[in-house]
């Protein structure tokens, strides 16, 4: 296993804040997203693993070896920082070929390394020009050819894109995925944008308060996350208290649910859970209505380009829903299987929440 | 011009503001500096002559060399690393810290000197304190007299110096960019060479050359310390306007090779920071 992260626990000294029982596994040539708030300890997951920070307790492990004494420059990891982190007083192309330089390469083979690495992120023409002369996503592939140049074990990227504008951050998402993808390496990626995580990732990590709450692949924490917090993080989520009846049917505030959900109990208090794109819209009264099938009339329209998000109020409640068309539904339904049935709330025991 | 000045300050006005500066400048600047070129150069420049064939102005030149460059060498080499733990602060932390460290440059060097009487001389705290340990006085409290003990005051006061032109340069360097380079790697030591220093280089020698400028014309502190003993150019001025107060043109001859010196020194200073100046100023735009 490249990256092998075993029951990992850190504090910054004098704090209570870092990381509690990491347990995290990276396989060779996987991208693996690290996602959640600021403070989460994702970048701290990564520092640990670039060797700037010791593990309290627990292990880490890169291709089988145990790195914990190793210090940063033998660990051959190729990291991207946040703001690139180029050395003004290089060229490009000796930004890019410093890995080999400090290796002991010939000067001949360091410069051919460093053009054919150029050449793979698209800037062969730029070698000679100084790092700040470049736009942000150029300097950008400079940080991604460096950090890949010496053939480093595993690749971490520490919220590579965020300085970037939004459109080139969607385009410079394939090209890092497109150059991992050719590398074959093993990658952490560490973000705080979901869709970021979502769209290039093997598999997601959703960190919070220092521990990893959920990691799977994309449609699996988005589809089933394990609470409320993945629920809400990676997307937008109808959320409302509910207690488990017979039959598959769930109590809500908005009214009596069915649900598809195996292992619950009737009498069990749970979270229940509607991602907002799954509902079906009605624009005429339905004669023989399907399950889950409320009236109501829209409030809040919002119009968000591509899809338009709207509550829908019903029975004293609303129902956050998304959808391409434009027309406004005289009735929606939820698909029972589109209902989610999460763990409780402990200390939030609010009567239902949009987010 | 009448589009030069605002209704604020009409060129009148202007004049009226530059005219105490300007006779200030040169009542108290141009005046005895072209005094003493005159006077250097009276008698068709023979004083150069008289002063050239003195074998003490050489062993003089020789010891104003020698504390210009060491004792700035040191203090850079001191100052950097001081200037880098401080870049490292709170901002609450920094400025306290450099209040205190700002201090020194507030003193007169004779205040420096008897101060460093009182501690290291042969009375001195320190240098009692170390006789208890069997360290000998005579040894011990001879050192602040010597040359290098006035290397050593010297060096009190020019780390300050050090330390404010090399902090705005080193608050604004990336720290990342070392972790980049250890993370592609560089040992700690190899990543600070190759990445810090080619870019904090310029500030250091802008420091050594103000801190050098400084060393040569100073001589308060070492007349209070060491008298006219040792070998340096201030000191052979100072005696020869105020002990044997016979040789006028030499001593202005002396004045002038002095200001040489150290204008010399300064405009390398300025030569060598030309170069970052503008790139400074677009990173503190940011």
């Amino acid at each position: 296993m490249p990256i092998l992260f075993e029951a990992v626990s850190f504090a910054y000294p004098g704090t209570q804040t870092g990381v509690r029982a990491i347990d995290l596994a990276v396989g060779d040539g996987e991208l693996v997203a690290l996602i959640g708030p600021s403070g989460s300890g994702k970048s701290t997951c990564l520092k640990l693993l670039a060797g700037f920070y010791r593990p309290d307790h627990g292990r880490i492990n890169v291709d089988g070896h145990d790195v914990d004494t190793l210090s940063p420059e033998r660990r051959r990891l190729g990291i991207v920082f946040q703001h690139y982190a180029l050395f003004p007083h290089m060229s490009t192309r000796d930004n890019v070929a410093y890995p080999l330089k400090v290796r002991g390469v010939t000067r001949a083979e360091r410069r051919r390394a460093a053009d054919e690495m150029l050449d793979r992120v698209g800037l062969s023409d730029l070698g000679d020009r100084a790092p700040k002369t470049l736009s942000g996503g150029q300097q950008q592939r400079v940080a991604l050819a460096r950090a890949l140049v010496f053939k480093p074990r595993a690749l971490l990227l520490d919220e590579p894109l965020s300085a970037l504008d939004a459109g080139l951050r969607v385009a410079m998402r394939d090209e890092i995925r497109r150059v991992q993808r050719e590398a074959g390496i093993a990658t952490i990626h560490v973000t705080h944008d979901q869709e970021e995580a979502l769209s290039i990732a093997d598999r997601v990590a959703i960190m919070s308060d220092g521990a990893i709450v959920q990691i799977g692949k994309p449609d699996e924490v988005y589809d089933r996350p394990r609470t409320r917090f993945v629920a809400r993080f990676v997307g937008q989520a109808n959320f409302w208290p509910g207690m488990v009846g017979e039959e598959n049917q769930v109590e809500t505030p908005i009214g009596r649910l069915r649900h598809t959900q195996e292992g619950v109990r009737p009498g069990d208090k749970v979270l229940v859970l509607v991602r907002p794109e799954r509902l079906d819209l009605f624009f005429e009264d339905h004669k023989t209505p399907p399950p889950n099938y409320f009236k109501g009339h829209v409030t809040q329209d919002r119009f968000l380009g591509s899809i338009r998000r709207f509550d829908f109020a019903v029975a004293g409640n609303l129902i956050r829903v998304e959808t391409r068309n434009r027309a406004a539904p005289s009735a929606v339904a939820i698909p029972p299987d589109a209902v989610r049935l999460l763990p409780p709330d402990d200390n939030e025991n609010k009567k239902g929440e949009l987010s | 011009m009448s589009n030069g000045g605002t209704a604020l300050t009409p060129p009148g006005l202007r004049l009226a503001f530059a005219t105490p500066g300007v006779v200030v400048l040169l009542l108290f600047f141009a005046l005895p500096l072209s005094v003493i070129i005159i006077e250097a150069a009276s008698e068709g420049g023979s004083a150069f002559g008289r002063l050239f064939e003195d074998p003490v102005f050489w062993k003089g030149l020789r010891g104003t060399l020698v504390l210009g460059t060491t004792a700035p060498l040191v203090s850079v080499a001191v100052g950097m690393v001081v200037a880098m733990h401080i870049s490292r602060l709170s901002q609450a932390a920094r400025t306290g810290l450099l209040f205190v460290i700002s201090l020194p440059l507030t003193f007169s060097g004779l205040i420096v000197a008897y101060g460093f009487i009182l501690v290291f001389g042969r009375a001195g705290f320190v240098t009692l304190s170390l006789a208890e340990f069997g360290a000998d006085p005579a040894i011990v409290g001879g050192l602040i007299y010597s040359p290098a003990g006035l290397g050593i005051a010297y060096i009190y006061y020019l780390i300050p110096r050090v330390v404010l032109v090399v902090l705005p340069v080193l608050i604004n360097f990336d720290e990342a960019q070392i972790d980049a380079a250890r993370s592609l790697g560089a040992s700690a030591p190899r990543a600070y060479f190759d990445v810090l220093l080619p870019q904090i280089y310029p500030s250091l020698l802008a420091a050594f050359c103000l801190t050098s400028a400084v060393a040569i014309g100073a001589y308060g502190t070492a007349l209070a310390l060491v008298g006219t003993q040792v070998n340096i150019l201030p000191l052979m001025l100072y005696s020869k306007i105020s002990e044997t107060g016979s040789d006028f043109p030499a001593a202005a001859a002396l004045s002038v090779v002095l200001m040489g010196i150290c204008c010399m020194v300064i405009s390398l200073a300025e030569i060598a920071t030309r170069h970052t100046r503008p790139s400074m100023t677009t990173r503190s735009a940011k």
